[in-house]
């Protein structure tokens, strides 16, 4: 059936891409873009992983149909962090040890980002209420809340947690 | 992956442009908002259609309107719009309180009130993939000849929209356009107890906007969901009353509303009998009474009918005490 | 090893062993390990970098679909498949008779084949698959597969599959008609026992189907490489005996195969042995030389299953007047589905794995499987022992309260020595179950709620045990359960190659605490390969809560090979003794003087120069242990772990509606390598336990059904699993008790604390109302049916 050729804005770069009607923003992202950070979990809208920002807001790229994102931003994981690192809710997701197998890690991240976009300090109702259309198997939920809090700046780092991986070695220059 | 079956997406900018181009395919066409609820049926091949007429691009549709007595909410508007609008929640709560219950919070953003009002019923037997439907030899609602449910020759499939129990205790009206011009119709004739098709909207009819009066003071109405899960679920029951006293605490207005039981979302008749009355134990304890015997869940959404059948009483109950204690 | 657990162990060839090397609590660790530290792999995955099965694409890469069945048992009487061959972007088609050789994951139990070849077993049972240049044209094609079917009667219950069958048994030819397998053993005087016992709880129990229900679906790759080799990248817990059921089923040589586990999106069970996917994208792959891919639905991935056994189980514990248990009896039957799987390991778990944590010296146990028309079971965290823990531990409560004792004091009176072995054999070298008791106990403020909170509130306990992985590997050898291979680059970094699989618990992680804690470096220079089969040692896979106690100890062993050759080189040039120099940090610091210091970059050179490139390997095997009995090796362990759940429950006493608002759960891991990483798993485990309880239920249509043996629901929608808004809160409390034998003193920490989380909330349940709940699952609508009973 009908094809077309779509222009979409996605993590701040137009592409142009071939869709047919019935093919979804996940089947583009991920199968035409190799944009696979967002996943595919259920086919049909029941467990979030294919969460992105679209406009800021989270979508189900799933039961989104590519061809009417034409004229929207559309934020999936891989945009989320920038040169300068990860985003600071991927940040708090590692440092809180908020995933496990992290298949739904994206979908939940950008679902947190948003929440922190329009409300930087939710309290614990709030935090459970926005993930709660993304489903996680491992975790249990509790280290994603305390992630979210963290990236919020409302819970302080566990002590003595290393704040992140070291950099390489230093060279030294005597060494042949 | 489930995949979604070939179609044309057409998107009309205007109601005029989306009126044709659903006159113009006829039986080919269907309408879509935010796809939340078709696009599962679609993969699950229970629609097929040859074009998807896109709703999301008319503006008209987008608009929620204080029209000082009454609110006008477009179609189009997203159910978590209207769920965190403030005026709504202060002169609807029972709306904005359903609206906010239904799915996940990705839902709520996605679709839209026109969507959820015109939600395709649900049944077990009927919400499946293809093949699962051909293992069962599919049913009465789409392929098949038989009702699992009831045996009958009646579609029982069950009005899940989490928005009628409380449109129906509101009055609403929606508004229709169509082929044949615009129409309105209120909310309590807007459904009929077929389940293959349970809105009284005709080949070609959009809901253009639901209008809803604003409550006469001191009208305090209230909305509950019963569910498996916090979120991302369907009702298994859906109830909303609404009432009025008067200044000396006599009950002059009281409706109620049960869902998610059979193809019609449910107005409670017959409870006029407990106006004038000044509210007790005993009334409260009647009116719920009321409101579970013309409720009559069937397996067609959870195994156990019996509990939620007893569920109904309870929870009007403390939907009544609520408004009362408000 | 004696010539009778040869036996037990099917006989087979077995190379000669030797006993592996145990390191165990003579390094203490501190450094790295026990530090809160960030895994290996988070941010990859923060930031949609990990690349999952199906983010794999290749050129030219075809796409496959399985047809399945529409009948729960029925011959196979003809497949015509020309119509879907005919179809513009079809590329191939296969059936099962292309590849009839039985597999299964236990060797002594093949019953499976890639696809049926003469009949279906289950409505989702694959029949043909077809290979297309996209997805939607290979689902297309199978709609255009013309199977003819020969309709048999299903069996779909434990009571219908002891009956003798009416059409023909599941799998024709077996002994014993519809039944699997038949355990019966008993130890000491199970007579004196119950004689001795002044209460007797007796009672029927039966536990649900459940299923893993991973986010992420089965996806599996099958792609040619050149001198006939085949490369298969699969979403599996079990690289090793996925390759070896590959080259069986294939018939090719083991070493011509390559097994590729790239991240994985959970499995907790779901993903350990071979499915059809796997050998149909390996068959189609070889067939049409071009990398072939199959991903399922979510409906396929219930069908799949391998989840929790349906269990009836009769339960009869006593105590004496001192709330000593004296004897515990039990005769379960279990609903084992269409196949195998690791059904013959499960009846015995349902037995073997119940002889802890608590002290008795009479027990004995009947338990049998039986094939049904239904999706095949298997292992789900906690393989075997989560069902009969249910029964026991509430049996265990209804004795107690015979005797007017406090279910926590009964459970602290039986506790097990901290080194012992249990009635059927198993040796216990660590335990602190009384400490999981006791912190359990304070933190949930039991003392001040248990039997005072008010109707409708309660509060409940229970404890268990299980496994740090099996003795014995599913097919009978003597070579290690686990390898490691350590490379030192003179960058200064650290490679790790193992074939261990990392599903989401950790395991990648773990070897680089391991590697920094004893090579002195930091966690970031470690890099680690896992789960190739082409590229690294064996390990048998991420099963049975293995991983961290036998590939720890194998890493620790490779380590210490290099470390000494570190240490060696970092003496000589600082012109120390190695003995008084420390590797940590990035440096080897003179413990008299820490001026005196050089890097750890400097020392992998100078150690290189020394010795040559360097690389060591280590590896671990389990001691010989277990009963000297027929099966007595099942469920043998070198260590066990211990867990103690309390649960807080809310019932609203109109509706039944149940809350938990909060789970303590007290877990004996041995030594916590990285608490964050433990405390995840005791809490993703007592959420899963917890959901088991109250929504989860993997069940199907009756005989009298329209469609007999179909799926309730084959969804994420109608298989509810909490979501965010209403998961209880839960509180981990790590107990240390440091076994002997285990890396720096760790046992597991991925399954055992699943297990007393269901009999906790069934307990407080009990506590609340009154009502003692033995049908799982526990809905609002059960709990209200018996509170309208007891009006």
């Amino acid at each position: 059936m009908a094809e077309s050729v779509l222009k979409l804005k996605i993590n701040g770069f137009v592409r142009r891409v071939a869709v047919s009607d019935q093919e979804t923003l996940l089947e583009v992202l991920r199968y035409t873009l190799g944009l696979t950070g967002s996943k595919q979990g259920c086919d049909k809208g029941d467990c979030g992983a294919c969460t992105v920002l679209v406009d800021g807001e989270p979508v189900l790229a799933c039961l989104s149909l590519a061809k009417r994102n034409a004229d929207k931003e559309i934020l999936t994981i891989e945009g989320l962090s920038g040169p300068e690192g990860p985003h600071a809710v991927q940040d708090a997701f590692d440092n809180a040890g908020a995933m496990q197998c992290g298949f739904c890690q994206p979908g939940m991240i950008l679902s947190a980002a948003a929440l922190l976009e329009r409300d930087p300090e939710p309290d614990d109702e709030a935090i459970r209420h926005a993930l709660s259309g993304n489903l996680c198997r491992c975790t249990g939920y509790t280290r994603i809340f305390t992630a979210v809090r963290q990236a919020a700046g409302i819970e302080a780092d566990r002590k003595g947690v290393d704040p992140r991986p070291a950099p390489a070695p230093p060279v030294d220059p005597k060494l042949p | 992956m489930l995949r979604l079956p070939a179609f044309d997406l057409l998107e009309p900018t205007s109601l005029e442009e989306a009126l044709h181009l659903l006159a113009e395919h006829g039986g080919d066409a269907m309408p879509i908002a935010g796809g939340t609820d078709l696009l599962p049926n679609m993969k699950h091949e229970l629609f097929t259609p040859k074009v998807l007429v896109s709703l999301t691009s008319i503006p008209a549709l987008r608009a929620i309107e204080d029209l000082g007595d009454a609110w006008r909410l477009g179609a189009g508007c997203p159910l978590g719009e209207l769920a965190n609008h403030p005026g709504l929640q202060q002169s609807l709560p029972a709306l904005a309180e359903a609206l906010g219950a239904v799915g996940g919070p990705h839902h709520r953003r996605m679709g839209t009130l026109g969507g959820n009002l015109c939600l395709d019923t649900r049944c077990l037997y009927y919400n499946q993939t293809f093949q699962w439907r051909e293992a069962l030899g599919f049913c009465l609602k789409k392929d098949g000849d038989v009702c699992h449910v009831a045996g009958g020759r009646k579609c029982v499939a069950a009005a899940s929209n989490d928005s009628a129990p409380p449109l129906l205790v509101y009055d609403a009206t929606v508004e229709i356009v169509g082929p044949g011009g615009a129409r309105t119709l209120p909310v309590r004739e807007f459904y009929h107890p077929d389940g293959i098709s349970n809105t009284r909207l005709e080949d070609g009819e959009l809901v253009v906007a639901l209008r809803v009066a604003k409550p006469s003071q001191g009208t305090r109405a209230a909305f509950h969901k019963l569910r498996r899960s916090g979120a991302i679920d369907f009702p298994l029951l859906n109830m909303a009353v609404s009432l009025r006293l008067d200044e000396r605490g006599t009950l002059v207005a009281l409706s109620a509303a049960v869902s998610a039981l059979a193809a019609r979302p449910n107005l409670v008749k017959g409870l006029d009998r407990f106006l004038g009355q000044v509210p007790d134990e005993a009334l409260v304890e009647a009116i719920a009474n009321r409101c579970r015997r013309g409720s009559v869940p069937l397996t067609n959404l959870a195994t156990d009918p019996e509990w939620r059948r007893a569920m109904v009483p309870v929870f009007i109950k403390r939907l009544l005490q609520r408004c009362l204690d408000a | 090893m004696s010539d009778k657990k040869k036996r037990d162990q099917g006989g087979a060839d077995i190379v000669k062993g030797k006993a592996s090397p145990i390191h165990g609590v003579d390094l203490p660790g501190g450094d790295v390990i026990g530090r809160p530290l960030r895994k290996a792999d988070g941010l990859d995955k923060a930031t949609g970098l990990a690349l999952y099965t199906d983010d794999i694409q290749f050129p030219d890469m075809l796409h496959a679909k399985i047809l399945r069945s529409p009948l729960p048992h029925a011959r196979i009487k003809s497949i015509d498949y020309s119509e879907a061959l005919a179809m513009d972007g079809v590329v191939d088609v296969m059936v099962g008779s292309e590849l009839p050789i039985p597999y299964c994951v236990i060797p002594w139990t093949r019953d499976e084949t890639a696809l049926c070849t003469d009949k279906v077993r289950f409505i989702g049972d694959g029949v043909a698959a077809v290979a297309a240049v996209d997805e939607a044209t290979a689902i297309e094609a199978c709609k255009r597969i013309k199977v003819d079917y020969e309709a048999l009667k299903p069996i779909l219950t434990i009571e219908a599959a002891k009956q003798p069958p009416e059409d023909e048994a599941i799998h024709v030819g077996n002994r014993r008609g519809n039944q699997h397998k038949y355990v019966d053993l008993s130890f000491g005087d199970l007579d004196a026992g119950f004689r001795h016992s002044t209460s007797i709880a007796h009672d029927d129990y039966y536990f649900h189907g459940t299923t893993h229900a991973p986010i992420e679906p089965h996806c599996a790759i099958g792609k040619p490489e050149p001198g006939g080799q085949l490369c298969i990248i699969s979403a599996t817990q079990v690289p090793h005996y996925l390759q070896r059921e590959l080259a069986r089923v294939l018939g090719m040589a083991q070493q011509n195969i390559r097994v590729i586990q790239p991240a994985l999106g959970g499995a907790f069970g779901g993903k350990s042995e071979p499915f059809d996917l796997e050998f149909v994208v390996a068959h189609l792959a070889r067939k049409t030389g071009r990398p072939v891919k199959c991903l399922y639905t979510r409906e396929e991935v219930f069908y799949s299953h391998r989840g929790r056994h349906p269990m009836a189980m009769n339960f009869k514990v006593g105590l004496d007047d001192e709330g000593k248990i004296q004897a515990v009896r039990s005769k379960i039957d279990l609903d084992g589905g269409a196949y195998s799987s690791f059904g013959l390991v499960t009846t015995y778990y349902a037995g073997q794995l119940l002889t802890g944590p608590y002290d008795f010296a009479s027990y004995g146990f009947t338990s049998t499987r039986y094939y049904t028309n239904k999706p095949c079971c298997g292992p789900k965290r906690g393989h075997g022992s989560v069902q009969p823990r249910f029964a026991f531990e509430c049996a265990l409560d209804e004795a107690a309260a015979g005797l007017g004792l406090d279910p926590m004091t009964v459970r602290e009176r039986n506790t097990m020595p901290r080194v012992a072995t249990t009635v059927n054999g198993m040796r216990v070298q660590s335990n602190g179950f009384l400490a999981c008791l006791q912190a359990a106990r304070k933190a949930s403020g039991w003392d001040e709620k248990w039997g005072k909170l008010p109707r409708g509130r309660g509060i409940g306990v229970a404890g268990s045990m299980y496994i740090s992985g099996t003795n014995y590997p599913v097919y009978p050898n003597e070579m290690p359960q686990s390898g490691v291979t350590v490379q030192l680059d003179r960058s200064g970094r650290a490679l790790v190659l193992c074939g261990a699989s990392d599903i989401g618990q950790g395991s990648d992680s773990m070897f680089t605490y391991i590697v920094a804690e004893e090579l002195g470096i930091e966690p970031g220079h470690v890099r680690i390969v896992s789960s190739d089969t082409d590229l690294t040692p064996v390990d048998l896979g991420a099963y049975s809560s293995r991983i961290t106690f036998m590939a720890g100890n194998a890493c620790i062993d490779a380590c210490r090979r290099l470390r000494k050759l570190l240490l060696e080189a970092a003496a000589t040039a600082l012109g120390q003794s190695a003995k008084r120099l420390r590797l940590a940090g990035g440096y080897a610091v003179a413990v008299d003087d820490t001026a005196v210091s050089l890097p750890m970059q400097e020392v992998f050179r100078l150690a290189e120069a020394e010795n040559g490139t360097l690389s060591a390997s280590g590896w671990y095997n389990t001691p010989l242990l277990g009963g000297e009995y027929r099966g007595g090796t099942i469920g043998s362990s070198p260590a066990y772990s211990f867990t103690c759940h309390v649960a807080e429950v809310d019932i609203d006493l109109e509706t039944g509606e149940l809350r938990v608002p909060k789970v303590w759960v007290a877990h004996d891991c041995g030594r916590a390598l990285n608490p964050v990483i433990v405390e995840g798993q005791m809490e993703g485990s007592t959420y899963m336990g917890a959901a088991e309880l109250m929504m989860e239920d993997q069940d199907f249509y009756p005989a009298d059904h329209a469609a007999p043996g179909l799926h309730l629901g084959p969804s994420l929608l109608d298989y509810p699993i909490p979501t965010s808004s209403e998961v209880p809160e839960f509180e981990a409390l790590i107990i240390e008790s440091l076994d002997p034998e285990g890396p720096y003193g760790a046992k597991e920490a991925g399954e055992g604390p699943l297990h007393s989380t269901i009999p906790a909330i069934a307990n407080a349940i009990h506590d609340a109302v009154g009502i003692r709940l033995k049908t799982l699952p526990i809905t609002a609508a059960k709990i209200w049916r018996a509170l309208q009973e007891t009006h």
